[in-house]
């Protein structure tokens, strides 16, 4: 799924300090966004309200945004949250709540 | 404008709930990031605001709800705050909170998640607190939902406690609370079934705990009380009686742990009412009781009139009609319960300061007028006693049905835990199945983690065991004239007198020790003839046993012995089998009174040094094993074999090459019994030709001597596997010797037990399944090897050169039967193949319970053993 132009953000440390380059991005109408959780530590609320609103006005652009190199405590937090967006850009195949995985 | 729909209604109060649902939630996903460190910040500041704010907040609560005392609700929020702090403030709540070094287990923390939480009119502020902070410490998000009367001071404490905790860095959203509004109740019925709630920790009325349970979800809720109070003659009167009006006047008697019913013994009623009036209570008369109970009980439910809850004690003579005639304050109304107590409108749960009581002529009727209070609604809530009698006590306590039953303090404070006693501080009171609850904890931060257990593997202990003396070489028998004993009481068979063996013993035996002979066992005794020897030893009153023969004869002997020394041992229940010898039920003697010498006769069973005994019981034989069977003298003397028929050594020898094979490849095997099984099928391999050559070869007879011993040893430590078993089961139904019917299934089992288990056993000890490669090692090491193989395979490595290797194992083992001429296989027993097929189902039955059985390599199904017994009848080929 993941094409050559695809425009990869490294998140490093909480959440926040990547956010306004993403929006940047997306705001600029790259169609492929791939944002690399390897460096992340830490996911406010505040984080994931952002990353459900971002994912929100992506899609409405048509622009893809996937998830990558998600460290386990960070993607335990997804799992807990139960957002459906921030699953399938985790790259869960469907909606279904309980029986994604990445 | 048009009234909306209930269902539009509920429609908003949906979306109402979908919100505070879905704050919570990413709240909760995000706590779970959280050290312990944080937690114990949090936890650390908005336990500072609580106490900073405990008067303001209890003032708050009693002027909105009008119950209780103010002071008295202080003390409640700071039992909430400093006492709840003092108790959990070093408790692990994140990561591992518990290590079992001697269990290897740890206990790990994981949040609950989303609580859903309820609080009582009755304790509003102090509840909050309490909930707000146990779940900060366990990393959970929480909801309240107030008591609509007293829904202002509630959501007042959980938005300080939550603006401290947000400022000390905890997730936003983590605490909120439902606000107030008439729509407050709905709106609470269709959150506690909302999807996103994990738990319901409800504190309140019945109906509201009702709803919770009933909600689907998981739930923590509390049960009605109806607290009796003991008084008994041992207690300290002046002190009970001011410590009940404490409790029963605390916060106007509000606390459901407080004292309903006294039950007082008649021969300190005198004093102890003396001291309730002397400091301010009103007692009343019988008339006056009826008056307080048309006051207090509502009679259309026959509970309490919830209008009086929480008042004090002069409103409610008020509202009874009644003048206590004087001017200072009436502490508690105590109201004497006549007639029957289980009928009277009064032996019910009054959360206000109206205090029942009756007088009682004994222990047994204290107890029982108690039980009479308890039972009436209170059940595993709270029960109270005083006395100094512990005996009294003791009785009083198991009596009693009640989650907590406080002695000699007043139960309402000291039912909360942390003020009176070491009980977890609580505002919720578990009480158990008794009151429809799961657990009679005063329920805390523990009830709100989810506990995973990390279990490593036990360690596993193996021991090595065998007889402590054993002499070896040909002529060891002389040892005989320093054995330190006064009587000697010789166990042998027809045969061994005949060859001489019974008087090169006897001869030995020191001069000044008296010998007494039991000759009478023959090959395979019942336990009658076990028992006649018993009676005969009996008499001799013997202090040493010598067993010599075969190893029927040494089998025998070691159970002469125990029930020798411990007659009321019962063979049925030592008999009884069991999966895993650390665990059986059977408990055997520690220590044996009588020595017991075993002198073997024959190459075979190496039953000089096992802990076994096997002993035919009809058609079955039954297995008996335990260290005390072991023998404490074996004397290995080959001179003692040369005179033993071909035909004998040749079946022997085969049971202990059996031996060999079966510990090398058992779920118990060692490197200490892998070296002496090896060793004895080395040993087997190399002497038995050469007696069949030369019978009379006294090195050759020794050497073989030694393999059944060190096979022993082996099984002794590793036992035997499903070839035993089998053989066990042919030889009882078809009076087989142990040694022939072993050879009979001995290549069956081989290839069976080579082959990758259709099922594996579960045995911590047997982490993997090496069957295959340890047959390949036994014929590596008796040379098996030499022929053609290059020398860098590796058995190990190589299946093919593994599987080249048991063929050979198994051709030399064809080889050695064919030239000692034993049968190989059923066929070649002389059993009828038809009865021996009829006999089939009853065989593998047999079989399948045999002991030998827990310790072969793969899980043998009936199918399998069923199969082999088939496959065993033809005449045996040669392996290719
Ligand atoms: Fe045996």
């Amino acid at each position: 799924m993941q094409t050559d132009n695809a425009q990869k953000i490294f998140i490093a440390g909480q959440l926040q300090r990547a956010q306004d380059n993403v929006d940047q991005l997306i705001a600029s109408g790259a169609q492929s966004v791939v944002l690399d959780f390897s460096a992340c530590t830490f996911i406010s609320v505040d984080g994931l309200e952002w990353l459900e609103e971002m994912l929100l006005r992506a899609d409405s652009s048509k622009a893809q945004v996937r998830f990558v190199s998600i460290p386990p405590s960070i993607y335990k937090v997804f799992k807990v949250a139960r957002i459906d967006s921030i699953m399938r850009a985790c790259g869960a195949p469907n909606t279904d709540k309980h029986s994604q995985s990445c | 404008m048009t009234a909306t729909t209930n269902k539009e209604q509920d429609q908003i109060l949906m979306e109402r709930a979908n919100h505070y649902m879905r704050q919570a939630r990413l709240a909760a996903a995000v706590f779970t990031q959280y050290s312990q460190e944080d937690v114990d910040r949090i936890v650390k500041a908005m336990t500072q605001v609580a106490i900073e704010n405990a008067p303001m907040l209890a003032q708050m609560a009693h002027e909105e709800t009008r119950m209780g005392v103010t002071e008295d609700k202080i003390l409640k929020n700071l039992v909430a705050s400093e006492f709840l702090y003092h108790q959990i403030k070093d408790k692990k709540s994140v990561g591992v909170i518990q290590e079992f070094p001697e269990l290897n287990l740890v206990e790990m923390a994981e949040p609950m998640g989303v609580i859903f939480a309820m609080s009582p009119v009755t304790n509003p502020t102090s509840t909050v607190i309490f909930k707000s902070i146990c779940a900060a410490k366990t990393r959970n998000s929480i909801i309240f939902s107030a008591h609509l009367m007293a829904a202002d001071s509630s959501n007042t404490a959980a938005k300080m406690l939550y603006e401290a905790a947000l400022a000390a860095g905890a997730p936003k959203g983590f605490i909120s609370w439902v606000d107030k509004s008439s729509r407050l109740r709905r709106l609470s019925e269709l959150m506690m079934t909302h999807p996103e709630v994990d738990l319901i920790f409800a504190t309140g009325g019945t109906q509201m705990v009702k709803a919770a349970y009933s909600s689907g979800k998981p739930a923590l809720g509390v049960g009605s009380g109806n607290t009796p109070v003991y008084v008994h003659s041992s207690a300290n009167v002046p002190s009970a009686a001011m410590e009940i009006i404490i409790s029963k006047t605390f916060d106007n008697g509000t606390e459901c742990p407080s004292e309903q019913t006294l039950i007082i013994d008649r021969a300190i009623s005198d004093e102890i009412m003396a001291e309730f009036k002397r400091n301010g209570c009103y007692i009343c008369t019988p008339d006056e009781v009826k008056m307080v109970a048309d006051a207090v009980i509502d009679s259309r439910t026959g509970g309490m009139n919830y209008r009086l809850v929480g008042q004090p004690a002069d409103l409610i003579l008020k509202n009874a009609g009644i003048d206590s005639g004087s001017d200072r304050p009436t502490k508690v109304v105590l109201c004497p319960l006549e007639g029957e107590l289980r009928h009277h409108p009064l032996a019910v749960e009054k959360l206000m300061p109206v205090l029942g009581y009756v007088f009682v002529d004994s222990v047994d009727e204290g107890i029982n007028r108690s039980l009479d209070i308890n039972y009436a609604g209170g059940t595993g809530h709270t029960a109270g006693i005083f006395a100094e009698d512990e005996n009294v006590i003791e009785r009083f306590t198991t009596a009693i049905n009640a989650g907590r039953i406080i002695v000699n303090s007043p139960s309402s404070i000291g039912g909360l835990g942390g003020v009176y006693n070491h009980l977890n501080t609580t505002l919720s009171f578990g009480c158990g199945t008794g009151g429809g609850n799961i657990t009679t904890d005063n329920v805390g931060i523990k009830n709100l983690i989810n506990f995973k257990r990390v279990p490593r593997r036990k360690n596993f202990l193996t021991t090595f065991s065998t007889t402590r003396n054993i002499y070896i070489n040909p002529g060891s028998i002389d040892q005989l004239k320093t054995l330190k004993c006064s009587s000697a009481f010789v166990i042998t068979s027809p045969t061994a007198s005949r060859r001489g063996h019974l008087a090169m013993v006897q001869e030995r035996l020191p001069e000044n020790c008296h010998v007494e002979v039991f000759s009478d066992l023959g090959p395979e005794p019942e336990f009658e003839t076990i028992q006649r020897a018993i009676v005969a030893l009996r008499k001799a009153k013997a202090d040493t046993i010598i067993a010599l023969g075969g190893g029927s004869v040494l089998d025998a002997a070691k159970l002469v012995r125990l029930f020798y020394d411990y007659p009321d041992l019962d063979l049925d229940q030592i008999a009884v089998s069991f999966l895993d010898f650390n665990h059986r039920m059977q408990v055997f003697p520690k220590e044996m009174k009588t020595q017991l010498v075993a002198i073997p006769t024959t190459s075979g069973t190496g039953s000089e040094v096992t802990p076994y005994s096997v002993l035919k019981q009809g058609k079955r034989k039954i297995s008996l094993v335990d260290e005390c069977l072991l023998p404490d003298v074996a004397i290995i003397d080959a001179n003692l074999t040369r005179s033993l028929p071909q035909s004998i050594t040749v079946d022997t020898a085969f049971d202990a090459l059996t031996h060999g094979l079966e510990a090398l490849v058992s779920t118990f095997a060692s490197d200490y019994t892998d070296g002496l099984a090896l060793e004895s099928l080395r040993l087997i391999f190399e002497a038995l030709p050469e007696i069949l050559k030369n019978p009379q070869s006294v090195l050759y007879r020794h050497k073989l001597h030694n393999a059944a011993t060190l096979a022993g040893m082996a099984i002794g430590n590793a036992s035997v596997g499903i070839n035993h078993a089998m053989a066990h089961a042919v030889g009882a139904r078809f009076d087989i010797p142990h040694g022939r019917a072993n050879a009979a299934f001995l290549l069956s089992t081989i290839a069976y037990n080579s082959r990758v288990p259709t099922k594996f056993v579960s045995i911590p000890c047997y982490p993997l399944w090496i069957a295959d490669r340890k047959y390949a090692r036994a014929a590596h090491f008796i040379g098996l090897n030499e022929k053609q193989e290059r020398q860098d395979l590796s058995y190990e490595k190589d299946e093919a050169y593994r599987i080249r290797l048991i063929t050979s194992l198994a051709q030399a083992i064809y080889d050695l039967g064919r030239l000692a001429g034993i049968p190989l296989s059923v066929g070649e027993l002389g059993i009828d193949p038809e009865v021996y097929l009829e006999s089939l189902p009853e065989l593998t039955e047999t079989a399948m319970r045999d002991l030998s059985l827990r310790t072969n390599p793969g899980y043998a199904l009936p199918t399998e053993v069923a199969q082999l017994f088939f496959e065993a009848l033809p005449i045996r080929q040669r392996p290719e």
